[in-house]
């Protein structure tokens, strides 16, 4: 039974790094009804923005926050050009996100190249902790701290703010919400880049453990895709609860029943899909 | 006075029927013609046309007619394309009559299974689970290293054998046998679109309340169609595997679904034909891209996405539809 903890530490480590992915995209999905598909270009972009200004010598943490910020920036002149003259056409929003991943990506490769770059993590948390008798990487412990962080923000920007219940009411009708004087356009905005910028710093949070090139772009897409289907939409609760079960069916799935690991989280989507259609936590209607 | 409309409405039907025959026997005579204008390369890029329009308009199917956008339609054609590749190159069998109807069932049953899941969900959640089911079959494509090459591809794929002791399959024979494997195909989806069950769809894309309401079983509508769509994706499937003798996974993974998307919306969706000029549109760029800007391809078809979603939102062929009827009535006068 001692090989069960190193294997459960690992679950508990990637499901924070699978909710880290998928929050960004949980909150553009869950508040403005768009499935950005560009939400993995975000990612890879966070992370390549996040290199460089590493590179040019910016401490780790102020290198995650730009690269976030300014992918933020991207995705919200994205969000103004072009994503708000499609208010509520959900398909015509979801096909030109795809248009997006393919030019972003190619950019990316062209600026970048193709090869996986990866980030030392900084000094101070790149040690090892004891935990019982086993060693384990202090970045990870880190991980899960970042993403508990995340999501307490992201829960008390979008319940406990008035920025948060704008966007659901504009959700609902948006030009009731504009008709009461409400600045809907701006908001939205808002909530675009905090999703983008969510997204994009944790590319670079995750850098020291998930290499970064331009073909990842639709892996971490999937995994968020399958996050929020097993989770449900809207609420952050469900994201953190879909990220926690994919990454534990995902390690114990890697670590017991190494053939199949690449479709155990497939069937884990397909068994709680046919039980419950909306996912574990649904936004009630 | 209701026998009188009738009588009037037919006469309406007919005379619409009589102004597209000329339009059918013009295609039909490009169709029949063409290769003996043009070089073999660029027929061969047509036959590639071909498959394709087969396969976006087994699509459009779904998001056209049905207003069910799925992002995993390539899985059913991969399926099809796999499974012929996989008959003929490990296990020697070269019969068309078996080969063929392996891969068009294995696809009709892959989305018997994907959309009884897939259906569960509704609007932008069913677009999410079909990507996902898409990528699914990418994966296994990519893993299942022993059967399907992984990324090395599966290689060996010949042209299809008929059994005719009289008729051999080059270029030019596969070329016409895809052609008329077209024709019939766009003539059983033609009257499957205009059949009342083709309209019982088009009224679930508008009003799915109101036609659960009349008493139809809409589940079973959107369930029967997204089956038949899976069963033609898997007829371009088998030909595509025919023609291209190479089959590599990103032929089926999101790429190839996106693109065949971009075909059907670039043409336009609500426009029977719209997938086909799509097809013509993009399968030519894709290859003169390729030829001169290889590694600037993907970023093009982004641009398509863009402008297409923006500007061009019904698709080139209302535009052409346009200029024909123009051209026509000019020529009447």
């Amino acid at each position: 039974m001692e090989s069960i903890l190193p294997n459960l530490l690992n679950a508990i480590t990637f499901g924070f790094i699978l909710f880290l992915i998928a929050s960004g995209l949980s909150v553009i999905y869950g508040f403005m009804g768009i499935l950005n598909l560009a939400h993995g270009v975000f990612y890879i972009l966070g992370a390549y923005f996040g290199l460089a200004l590493n590179n040019y010598g910016v401490p780790f943490v102020l290198a995650s926050l730009g690269a976030g910020i300014i992918v933020g920036i991207i995705a919200m002149i994205v969000e103004r050009v072009f994503l708000s003259r499609l208010h509520k056409q959900l398909d015509e929003q979801v096909l030109i996100t795809i248009g997006f991943v393919y030019i972003f990506t190619t950019l990316a490769r062209l600026i970048w190249g193709s090869e996986a770059k990866l980030v030392a993590a900084p000094a101070i948390v790149s040690g090892f902790v004891n935990i019982g008798d086993i060693r384990y990487p202090l970045y990870r412990l880190v991980i899960i701290a970042a993403g508990l962080a995340i999501a307490v923000g992201l829960w008390l920007l979008t319940e406990k703010t008035r920025a948060g219940s704008i966007i659901r009411a504009g959700m609902d009708n948006k030009e009731m919400t504009m008709a009461l004087g409400m600045n809907y356009g701006m908001v939205a905005s808002i909530i675009f880049f905090m999703g983008a910028f969510v997204g994009g710093a944790a590319g670079f949070i995750g850098l020291p453990i998930i290499a970064v090139h331009p073909a990842i772009v639709f892996d971490i897409l999937l995994l968020s895709l399958i996050v929020i289907v097993v989770g449900g939409v809207g609420r952050i609760e469900g994201v953190l609860l879909g990220s926690m079960v994919i990454g534990l069916i995902d390690s114990l799935g890697k670590a017991y029943f190494p053939d199949w690991s690449y479709f155990t989280i497939y069937l884990a989507m397909i068994i709680i899909l046919l039980v419950k259609p909306r996912g574990l936590l649904p936004r009630s209607q | 006075m209701r026998f009188v409309k009738t009588i009037i409405n037919t006469a309406k039907l007919y005379m619409a029927k009589q102004q597209n025959r000329p339009a059918y026997f013009v295609a039909g005579l490009v169709l029949v013609l063409l290769p003996l204008f043009v070089a073999p390369y660029l027929r061969d890029i047509i036959t590639k046309i071909l498959i394709y329009a087969i396969f976006a308009t087994s699509l459009n199917l779904l998001c056209g007619y049905t207003g069910l956008f799925s992002l995993g339609h390539a899985a059913y054609f991969g399926v099809a394309g796999y499974t012929t590749g996989v008959l003929m190159a490990h296990y020697g069998v070269e019969s068309f009559w078996i080969v063929a109807p392996a891969g068009v069932l294995m696809a009709a049953l892959m989305a018997a299974a994907f959309g009884f899941v897939a259906l569960r969900g509704v609007g932008t959640y069913f677009l999410l689970i079909t990507l996902a089911f898409g990528q699914l079959i990418y994966s296994v494509a990519l893993k299942w290293r022993t059967v399907t090459g992984g990324t090395n591809g599966l290689v060996n794929v010949g042209y299809p054998d008929l059994g005719l002791p009289w008729f051999t399959m080059n270029a030019l024979s596969f070329y016409y046998f895809v052609s008329v494997i077209l024709v019939i195909s766009f003539f059983l989806l033609y009257r499957l679109v205009k059949s009342p069950f083709g309209v019982a769809l088009q009224a679930i894309r508008e009003n799915e309340t109101r036609m659960q309401s009349l008493g139809y079983n809409t589940w079973l509508y959107k369930y029967i169609i997204f089956i038949v769509a899976g069963l033609f994706a898997g007829v371009a499937g088998t030909l595509f595997s025919y023609h291209s003798t190479i089959l590599v996974p990103s032929q089926v993974g999101i790429l190839a679904s996106t693109l065949v998307m971009l075909m059907v919306i670039i043409g336009g969706k609500r426009v029977f034909w719209g997938p086909t000029i799509g097809a013509i549109v993009i399968i030519f760029v894709e290859h003169y891209s390729s030829l001169y800007v290889p590694t600037h391809w993907p970023l093009i078809l982004g641009c398509f996405f863009v402008v297409t979603v923006m500007f061009l939102r019904g698709g080139i062929s209302i535009y052409l539809i346009k200029l024909l009827k123009r051209v026509v009535s000019l020529c009447i006068r």
